[in-house]
């Protein structure tokens, strides 16, 4: 997975409290197939919000306005990824173009989802959330920095608003490991403990 | 360490990699079973990463969930829907992708994962096996460390590592001992045990099942308890080996030979628990108080024996337990106080990991032998192997004489993934795992109980005592 360590980006305000994982990847798209080089998720993401019922994009949701079109931040209301723990949901972030989101909460098995497929979710106070939004609604295709290192998110007028990460989920991030890559940091004890196994156990020989 | 250990902490000590005691510890993973259904996700995922999988040959692939039961001569191309035919070619293509050794619909070793596993001897006393499928426990009948993981992301990982993060979870034991009435099986005897604990009741536990009813028991019927250990809340259920796990094993086609087999043995007779050893719960029941079980509602815990009646929701010990039992009613179309034994069925199913084993078909085929079905009625055996030998044994015919159909193996009518669906609103008398609402199709009422009762219901039409036959 492709490391973070700082991005600076347009950033899109999205101002719907409680979008779920069923809303960021509607049912209908669940069986999707991700192929190598394909953002195979991106037409699903907020797929009912961005477009109408004859899949026309709707002109007022704010994603389809020019001014974000190259938005690779989104400054999220309340609780975005709750509800059920369809992975896809991350997907559908990263393959949209997201790397990061800013909101003042993410439903868990969302956040951990982001993780490790190399977004950012930051979690900053409600109030921060607001102003955040304030300055992007009124300058929209302002520019936000969110710099993982240093722990801090950069608003359009400079305003710097610190935010917390798990130290061990700060680190996977920046070296770009997801659970297989940490597991994999192991592989020397892995083989080890295979060749103790095997020198102990001979009869598995013939089928393991 | 030295004093008293339980098999489970015996067994999950030896897999530990590296991890605190109480922590989440990287586990080896002996053997990994995969099926098709959402496991396309997974590979899917190792190849946008450019991964492989690290230990091909310690993983076997099924197709169970989604292959049909008729026409299977056609092959993929004969599947009419083409999103399940898709998944059934797709762990095709995954699996010669990766190399991983897959038993399709014309392998003569296909399967339901959980039966072919002890069936070819892959599954063995102290291995620990990981199965994408909540019914994963079924390994621990032969003393297996059974572990089921996600379809997608941990499935991967799995497979990208052949190692699982996990916490150990807490040790229970359930005795079981007595001598087992007549007609009274293995599944009257989990269905009991949940009855008692209810669905939650071994939530955080692995369960290891203990006495002499067990001791008793066939591989098949111990099979059978593991199996449903997910409905009783646990994760992990597992049953010591014994002569009679070793006479089960000895000969199959993957079991170790030879001068390999005297070792095996020497170091499958060391897992047993310590007589000494401690568990966080102990629980226990008498055999001889048991009867054949019937489920009268929408979970497995909603069980009764035959003899009983649909209960009252009255008579409940609080609201939400009463709330409960309404809806179950309601959903399930019946009213309190009424006799099991005079519930009308549609149609019957005999199959699935539960109860789909060799022993199964013998002991449903002993109560239709010169009757008839008076409902619809379909058997999938468990395991192609299971329809061979039963067809050597002549059950077929009894099966269709009675006026079953008699079909290719699948998990066929236990979640319908593979189009055999029970209609909205039909009641059946199933021998399968889980009687939740729309399990057998949306709209199907379940009632789950043992072979030989589902046989018994299908010749009169209604729930069915089999002792009064
Ligand atoms: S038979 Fe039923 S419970 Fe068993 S693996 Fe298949 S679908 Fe799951």
């Amino acid at each position: 997975m492709e490391p973070f360590t700082q991005l600076t980006a347009v950033a899109a305000p999205l101002d719907i409290a409680k979008i779920d994982t069923g809303m960021i990847v509607p049912g209908r798209f669940q069986r999707i197939h991700r192929r190598p080089g394909h953002a195979d998720f991106a037409n699903a993401f907020l797929h009912d919000l961005r477009f109408d019922e004859y899949d026309q994009p709707r002109p007022d949701f704010v994603l389809n306005q020019p001014p974000y079109k190259d938005a690779r931040i989104l400054v999220t209301a309340a609780d975005f990824g709750c509800g059920s723990s369809r992975e896809s949901a991350a997907y559908a972030v990263l393959d949209y173009g997201f790397r990061a989101l800013i909101g003042p909460g993410f439903g868990d098995v969302f956040y951990g989802n982001c993780m490790q497929n190399g977004v950012l979710p930051v979690v900053l106070a409600d109030q921060a959330v607001q102003a955040l939004r304030r300055q992007l609604i009124d300058a929209p295709g302002a520019n936000v920095t969110v710099d993982l290192p240093n722990q801090t998110v950069t608003a359009p007028d400079g305003t710097r608003y610190a935010f917390d990460i798990d130290p061990t989920r700060k680190q996977r991030l920046i070296n770009g490991l997801d659970d297989v890559g940490v597991t994999l940091t192991h592989l020397p004890d892995i083989e080890a403990f295979e060749a103790r196994y095997r020198a102990e156990m001979p009869w598995l020989a013939t089928i393991i | 360490m030295n004093g008293p250990r339980s098999m489970f902490d015996r067994i999950w000590s030896r897999h530990v990699i590296l991890g605190p005691a109480g922590g989440e510890q990287l586990l080896f993973v002996d053997r990994n079973v995969v099926h098709e259904a959402l496991t396309f996700l997974a590979f899917d995922q190792l190849r946008i990463e450019g991964r492989k999988v690290r230990k091909p040959r310690q993983n076997i692939a099924v197709t169970d969930h989604f292959i049909p039961t008729v026409n299977r001569a056609a092959g993929a191309a004969g599947i009419a829907n083409p999103e399940i035919r898709r998944v059934v070619e797709m762990i095709d293509e995954n699996t010669r992708e990766f190399g991983i050794e897959h038993f399709g619909m014309h392998d003569a070793r296909q399967g339901i994962s959980h039966v072919i596993g002890p069936e070819l001897g892959l599954t063995q006393p102290g291995l620990l096996i990981s199965c994408c499928d909540s019914h994963t426990a079924t390994h621990g009948a032969l003393g297996a460390l059974p572990i089921p993981i996600g379809q997608s992301n941990q499935l991967r990982h799995v497979l990208a590592t052949q190692t699982l993060w996990q916490k150990k979870p807490k040790a229970m034991r359930i005795s079981v001992d007595g001598a087992l009435p007549p007609h009274v099986t293995a599944k009257d005897v989990i269905l009991a045990i949940i009855a008692r604990i209810g669905i939650g009741g071994a939530v955080g536990h692995a369960v290891e099942y203990a006495g002499s009813t067990i001791r008793a028991m066939s591989i098949e019927g111990r099979m059978t308890i593991c199996n449903m250990s997910i409905e009783a809340g646990a994760r992990i259920g597992m049953i010591a080996p014994d002569d009679t796990t070793y006479a089960y094993l000895h000969g199959r086609p993957y079991a170790p030979q030879g001068a390999d087999w005297d070792k095996a043995l020497a170091y499958w007779r060391s897992l047993p628990s310590d007589a000494e050893a401690r568990f966080d719960r102990e629980i226990s029941l008498d055999a001889a108080g048991l009867a054949p079980m019937v489920s009268w509602g929408t979970s497995p815990q909603d069980s009764s024996p035959i003899t009983g009646r649909v209960p009252d929701p009255a008579s409940a010990f609080d609201g939400e337990q009463r709330r409960r039992i309404e809806r179950a009613l309601e959903y399930m179309g019946l009213a309190p106080g009424t006799p099991l034994s005079s519930i009308r069925i549609d149609r019957v199913f005999i199959g699935s990991c539960t109860n789909g084993r060799i022993e199964d078909l013998r002991a449903a085929a002993r109560v239709l032998k010169g009757r008839k079905a008076v409902v619809p009625a379909m058997v999938s055996p468990g395991s192609t192997g299971v329809k061979r030998q039963a067809e050597a044994e002549d059950l077929d015919r009894i099966f269709r004489d009675a006026g079953f159909e008699w079909r290719d193996s699948s998990c066929s009518m236990c979640t319908g993934s593979n189009g055999d669906l029970v209609a909205r609103g039909e009641r059946t008398a199933s021998t399968t795992n889980r009687n939740f609402e729309g399990r057998q199709g949306p709209g199907a009422l379940t009632h789950i109980m043992s072979p030989a009762m589902v046989a018994a219901a299908a010749v009169t039409g209604r729930l069915t005592d089999v002792r009064t036959l």
